[in-house]
């Protein structure tokens, strides 16, 4: 991969890579993408995909509300808090 | 049979066998590092006065949520993590009595193959402190090892209960996909991973296993449970050709099999041949290209997963971002490790536009062809023997098997992640001072059929006791 293409990648990964770190995440990726080339030897045209090897469709619940306190559970773990609110750097 | 219950006398209702226990724990934990976390009354209160497994102590790798501990996935960007809830597994265990007694160290986010990707400690093979336990479920199997616990839960995407289990000598189960509800474990590849049970006996695998089985409305991806026909009193143990050929020829991927591996395979084969199984040979032809599918495959899931790590609403922030998209960008940076960048840069890529019909969809090609590979051997035989690792428990740092030659060494253990397939990895024999692993492979459901044949070999090869091993067996 060359490292126009690893920006890119880095970009969308939503990673900030230094130098340092390109050169070595660069060599690492292109590594195992020249393994993964031996995938290109089989004759895939017939065969479909599998996404989930046993789940044969979709199951859905009924949508009910629980009061198990677990929105405070969650809100405590927010980084910060204003009141009920999570604080994030401003939008505008 | 004594059951795990009689056999641990509900240890953690008696204050006295509970101190001198701890002290063991604290002891063996100093030397291994198998525990983050280690707390015998934190969860105390969850778990039932009585039931099946009452005051048996187990522990817990560190994906996998127990309310009140923290939930780390030996993460930097997770360090103060408090689970939120409790993983249906758990939950029902904890419904029997059993008693969560401390988290269990791994590879960041479940990600290798020898539990030094964790961003907390290294973890030490409780047979030889020199080498690694295995991974990503390398604390749970240490735990076990060393005696602490009877079992411990880890989670298998690509082989991270069976590998552990191998290498330190004692039994690992990874259930069919779907058999155990994955609510409470931490994302990685959603497609591929299962929590099994990692454990000193095969009784324990078993009990362990029917308690937490079991459709769960809290996971759209658990199945109700239906056990597979019961097969012939005789079992037909089929041996896949492409294992016996040595790996590693020039233009087959994989490691050559190390020569204590062969041994110990050719061993068995003999040994339950002696039990009354019939032994044949079957072909999967598509292991050789099992390591790049499941690569492909699992980096995609895991590119999309960890996405929702951004430092928002939990997990490490970055101080001093201008705005929001920076605030994201710096928080992952500076929260992931190595491998998990990796990973994710990986996997963004074989989903780019223009890339993925060349990987991930061909990956997706070549899982069907897995799976008709097994489906084929199935009709001709009710149990698949193979290696789990193809090498013994090898030495800390990389100086044996480097990252890369550590992926390609999933050889054996990702074909059952691709096809869904149950496959329970056992104690096979101990040569040069470590122990080595193999493991029986089964259709989906027929978890039974593994266990009924573990426990035939276990009667003449129970699960070998390490150095460390104490007396809380």
């Amino acid at each position: 991969m060359d490292r126009e293409e690893l920006s890119i990648t880095a970009l969308m990964s939503r990673l900030d890579l230094d130098e340092e770190e390109m050169e070595r995440f660069g060599g690492a990726v292109s590594r195992l993408l020249e393994t993964f080339c031996a995938m290109m030897q089989v004759e895939v045209e017939n065969l479909p995909p599998t996404t989930h090897a046993l789940l044969k469709d979709n199951r859905l619940r009924e949508d009910r509300p629980v009061e198990d306190g677990a929105a405070d559970r969650l809100l405590a773990n927010a980084p910060e808090l204003e009141e009920r609110f999570i604080v994030i750097p401003n939008v505008l | 049979m004594v059951s795990l219950a009689e056999h641990w006398q509900g240890l953690c209702d008696r204050p006295e066998s509970l101190a001198e226990w701890r002290r063991y724990a604290l002891e063996a934990d100093k030397k291994t590092g198998c525990f983050l976390q280690f707390d015998p009354l934190l969860a105390r209160d969850r778990s039932a006065a009585s039931g099946s497994l009452a005051g048996v102590p187990f522990a817990v790798k560190d994906n996998i949520a127990v309310e009140p501990f923290r939930l780390t996935c030996a993460s930097r960007f997770l360090a103060n993590l408090v689970s939120p809830y409790t993983a249906t597994a758990v939950r029902r265990l904890q419904a029997q009595g059993a008693v969560v007694v401390g988290k269990t160290n791994l590879d960041e986010f479940g990600m290798g193959s020898s539990t030094e990707n964790s961003a907390y400690q290294k973890t030490l093979n409780p047979w030889n402190l020199t080498r690694v336990p295995g991974g990503s479920s390398g604390g749970s199997a240490a735990a076990v090892a060393a005696g602490i616990v009877p079992f411990a839960l880890g989670s298998d995407t690509g082989g991270s209960v069976r590998q552990p289990a191998a290498f330190c000598g004692v039994y690992g189960l990874k259930p069919t996909y779907g058999a155990v509800s994955r609510y409470g474990l931490v994302a990685y590849a959603s497609s591929l991973e299962v929590i099994g049970v990692i454990s000193k006996t095969v009784a324990a695998a078993g009990e362990v296993f029917r308690l937490m089985r079991g459709q769960d409305e809290l996971d759209h991806s658990s199945l109700e449970y239906r056990p597979a026909q019961d097969p012939p009193k005789k079992l037909c143990v089929g041996l896949p050709v492409e294992c016996l050929r040595a790996v590693g020829e020039p233009g087959t991927q994989g490691i050559p099999l190390h020569p204590d591996v062969q041994a110990t395979l050719e061993k068995t084969a003999q040994t339950l041949k002696e039990l009354g199984f019939t032994l044949r040979e079957v072909s999967l032809p598509s292991l050789e290209y099992v390591v790049s599918a499941y690569f492909v495959i699992a980096c995609a899931e895991a590119s999309a997963n960890l996405a929702r790590f951004d430092g928002i609403r939990y997990g490490a922030r970055a101080q001093g971002a201008d705005n929001q998209e920076q605030l994201v960008i710096s928080s992952r940076s500076r929260g992931f490790g190595d491998e998990v960048k990796l990973r994710i840069l990986l996997g963004t890529y074989v989903l780019r536009s223009g890339f993925q019909d060349q990987y991930y969809l061909r990956a997706q090609r070549i899982r069907t062809a897995i799976r008709r590979d097994f489906e084929r051997a199935f009709s001709e035989v009710q149990l698949i023997l193979m290696p789990v690792y193809p090498t013994p428990a090898f030495k800390l740092g990389g100086v044996e098997l480097d990252p890369f030659a550590q992926k390609l060494a999933d050889q054996f253990t990702c074909s059952a992640n691709l096809a869904g397939l149950p496959a329970l990895s056992f104690p096979a024999a101990v040569k040069n001072g470590l122990p080595i692993g193999l493991q029986f492979l089964a259709p989906p459901f027929a978890e039974d059929r593994l266990l009924r044949a573990c426990s035939a070999f276990e009667e003449v090869s129970p699960s070998p006791n390490p150095p460390l091993y104490g007396p809380w067996s």
